[in-house]
């Protein structure tokens, strides 16, 4: 059974919907600004990448914004749009809304919920708090969202594996769908910026202090995002039987666990799951023909990550980016992006840059990041990265519609 | 997908208890008594654990024990993975965490040696970091359906031969913020809250090797959901697909094992027993031991386990669990329990 990629749904900080985000990782756009969603004046950095343009009431049909938090919108809204761009009737799925899973990744759920429950908290004591935001916190929503907005019946999971979440997701999508369980998958990831994200990250020494350059020398952390990444994930049969375009073929991914640190990562076991992936995925490092970084912009990880890289590619890796130059580190949501990302370089033939890029690293020797400026290219077989807290690492491997 | 056994149990069960913090409401709890970090676990690498994280690592490492398999940071094993259920981590330890950003000086005044606690994979990330288990790590949050949503994550990874072995656990802390949630919620109608954890080393079951007589089968699990209101009929659904993938008839069933919210709701029983066609008997595992959220169901399963242990002579009894999460989400799972030979 083969897994066909038929539909797209960003919505980030550089556009909402495939053809403006398309449009922003081949311009290079930057979707970084000041943080105005919650007050960031007494923090010494205060940039993130918020989705703006994001208006609930406008993206979504079903759902009731003031009944669901920003993360459960996020998601709803991104799966809302892939299910449009797959043309996809969820009203009448011929093997029945049974047949149609939601799998969302995250890292905090409803982050900005439970710092509106803490607020409330210190203000007024637990006992005032309103029981309606009580009801908003369950990070299992964010999945439930997606279910509820679209009318499917089908398996509603959230996976709750930090920043590789929508890689996870996607990689169960994919089981569910080869191992006959699933027809259709709506598979991603969403998070929203967060006031206790934004002081960890600053006080782990990750935080940017103005832009994120990864693989730059000079690199100097992260900047917090946010946003939700959904693809509509199919089998070839139920695609073709409706005659849908199919972007690209998911060909397979792969799964482990660094067993090490709960926040370092650790460069032998990134390259076990690249090849625990390329194994899954039948395919060989030569075929790789562009990869997704994880590329959080903070020394360590992209250090662990090109020594990974360079550990299975050899010398001579193909071209590496990182999109979190561009709409920053969203979080659960990021591999999502990455995976869009991935499907676009496949369909529109673009390598997506790494911007804010001046300087190398001598010791990331043999990395191409695609500096700056989107590049024109074949692309047939990319791999997406996605690595996490607790060691959680994600691969997924995307091919050319053969 | 495919039928799992159960290999080891690992379980830290909670009983009546009065918290002695007056951050609590005035509301009855069950509590894991006794339990203490640096007793079960030791001093080194644990100073930091939230209670989440150090229930859930003893109850894996518990469970390994069990299954007679040695585990330890000195001996990885890249074919052994963790899957565990939660609502939205340790609360807690997030909403704390959140908590120091509004009233110290400065907002980033935080603890950054806390902050991967506020991460809902903490408690899967330590657990593997403890055994050294480098298999496929996941969680999933989903509340009261989370447990049986991993196990169908756990059955898919071994189907898929992915790993050999899935350590599938559970785990929920006692604390002001997860009482206080179901009060506001639920007002007086609720069951107690508790606190629990509970962790199966499990195994595709391929149908032949030996019965221990004690050992379970989980021969399948259904999830899905009902939108527009409509969770009674998803949970229809999963009892019927459970059935029907097991190949097992409703009136073989001889027991139904509930995790309703309030004690004198008996919904997801009533539900269960429409499909099966008769009424089987009853457990809700939230009037014995709390409503333990994302553990409640694990709770259920580990009990029909013990019970199996400690009456190794009774019949084996084919058990059908149910749950319900919040929104739409509905699940089951059939299990079967072995007479002793």
């Amino acid at each position: 059974m083969r897994v066909a990629v038929t539909g797209l749904g960003p919505v980030s900080s550089i556009g909402i919907g495939p053809a403006p985000f398309a449009a922003g990782l081949r311009a290079g756009r930057s979707g970084i600004s000041e943080i105005t969603s919650f007050d960031a004046s007494g923090f010494p950095r205060r940039r993130a990448g918020e989705v703006r343009e994001f208006d609930p009431h406008r993206s979504l049909r079903r759902l009731k914004p003031e009944h669901w938090g920003r993360s459960s919108q996020f998601a709803a809204a991104a799966a809302r749009l892939a299910a449009q761009d797959a043309g996809l009737d969820v009203e009448r799925l011929p093997g029945g809304p049974e047949r149609a899973h939601a799998v969302i990744g995250t890292t905090s759920g409803e982050s900005v919920a439970v710092e509106a429950f803490t607020a409330a908290r210190v203000a007024d004591g637990f006992a005032g708090i309103d029981p309606g935001l009580v009801a908003q916190l369950p990070a299992g929503r964010l999945a439930h969202g997606v279910s509820e907005e679209l009318g499917l019946a089908g398996e509603s999971v959230t996976l709750a594996t930090a920043c590789s979440a929508s890689n996870y997701a996607i990689g169960y999508g994919f089981d569910l769908l080869v191992s006959g369980e699933a027809d259709v998958v709506f598979a991603g990831g969403a998070d929203s910026v967060c006031r206790w994200a934004h002081a960890g990250f600053f006080r782990l020494g990750a935080l940017a202090a103005q832009d994120c350059a990864p693989f730059d020398r000079d690199r100097d952390g992260i900047l917090t995002a946010e946003g939700g990444a959904v693809l509509v994930l199919e089998t070839f049969d139920h695609a073709r039987a409706r005659g849908a375009r199919i972007y690209a073929e998911l060909l397979g991914h792969g799964l482990n666990c660094d067993a090490k640190h709960p926040v370092a990562p650790e460069w032998t076991s990134i390259a076990r799951c690249i090849r625990i992936a390329h194994g899954n995925a039948g395919v060989a490092p030569a075929d790789i023909d562009y990869i997704c970084a994880h590329g959080t912009g903070t020394p360590a990880n992209d250090a662990v990550e090109a020594r990974a890289i360079v550990e299975v590619f050899g010398e001579r890796p193909p071209p590496v980016s990182s999109i979190k130059s561009l709409i920053g580190h969203t979080m659960g949501a990021a591999s999502g992006f990455g995976a869009i990302a991935s499907v676009l370089a496949i369909d529109k033939g673009f390598l997506p840059p790494t911007v804010n890029w001046s300087t190398p690293d001598p010791d990331l020797a043999g990395i191409d990041p695609v500096p700056n400026v989107a590049r024109p290219a074949t692309v047939r077989v990319v791999q997406n990265n996605g690595f996490a807290f607790g060691g959680n690492n994600s691969i997924v491997i995307f091919g050319a519609v053969r | 997908m495919t039928a799992l056994r159960v290999r080891g149990l690992g379980v830290l069960l909670p009983s009546a208890a009065t918290p002695g913090d007056t951050s609590f409401p005035d509301r009855p709890v069950h509590a894991v008594d006794g339990f203490d970090v640096r007793d079960r676990l030791g001093r080194r690498g644990t100073s930091f654990f939230d209670r989440t994280t150090a229930l859930a690592v003893a109850a894996c490492a518990d469970a390994l024990r069990d299954a007679g398999v040695e585990a330890g940071p000195q001996q990885p094993q890249d074919r052994i993975g963790v899957v565990l259920a939660t609502t939205l981590g340790s609360f807690r330890s997030t909403s704390d965490f959140t908590r120091e950003t509004l009233v110290q000086e400065r907002p980033y005044l935080v603890n950054p040696v806390l902050f991967p606690n506020t991460v809902m994979n903490c408690a899967a990330g330590q657990s593997a970091i403890r055994l050294g288990l480098r298999g496929v790590n996941a969680t999933v949050a989903g509340g009261p359906v989370a447990f049986l949503h991993a196990l169908r994550y756990a059955a898919d990874v071994l189907a898929r031969g992915y790993a050999d072995l899935m350590v599938v656990g559970a785990a929920e802390e006692l604390s002001p913020h997860r009482v206080w949630s179901q009060a506001l919620t639920r007002g007086g109608t609720g069951a107690a809250c508790g606190e629990s954890a509970a962790a199966f080393a499990v195994i595709r079951d391929d149908g032949t090797g030996p019965s221990d007589g004690t050992g379970l089968r989980i021969l399948a699990t259904a999830a899905g959901y009902g939108p527009d209101g409509r969770r009674a009929e998803a949970l229809s659904g999963c009892v019927r697909r459970a059935l029907d993938r097991a190949g097992v008839a409703a009136a073989e069933v001889d027991l139904v094992v509930t995790a309703e919210t309030a004690t004198d709701d008996h919904g997801q029983f009533g539900a269960a027993a429409r499909v099966l066609g008769h009424r089987p008997e009853h457990r809700q595992v939230t009037a014995r031991f709390g409503d333990c959220d994302a553990a409640t169901c694990a709770t259920g399963l580990a009990q029909l386990m013990l019970d199996r242990r400690a009456h190794p002579e009774e019949p084996g009894i084919t058990a059908l669990l149910v749950a319900e999460g919040v929104d739409g989400a509905a699940a089951a799972a059939l299990v079967r329990s072995p007479q002793c030979r």
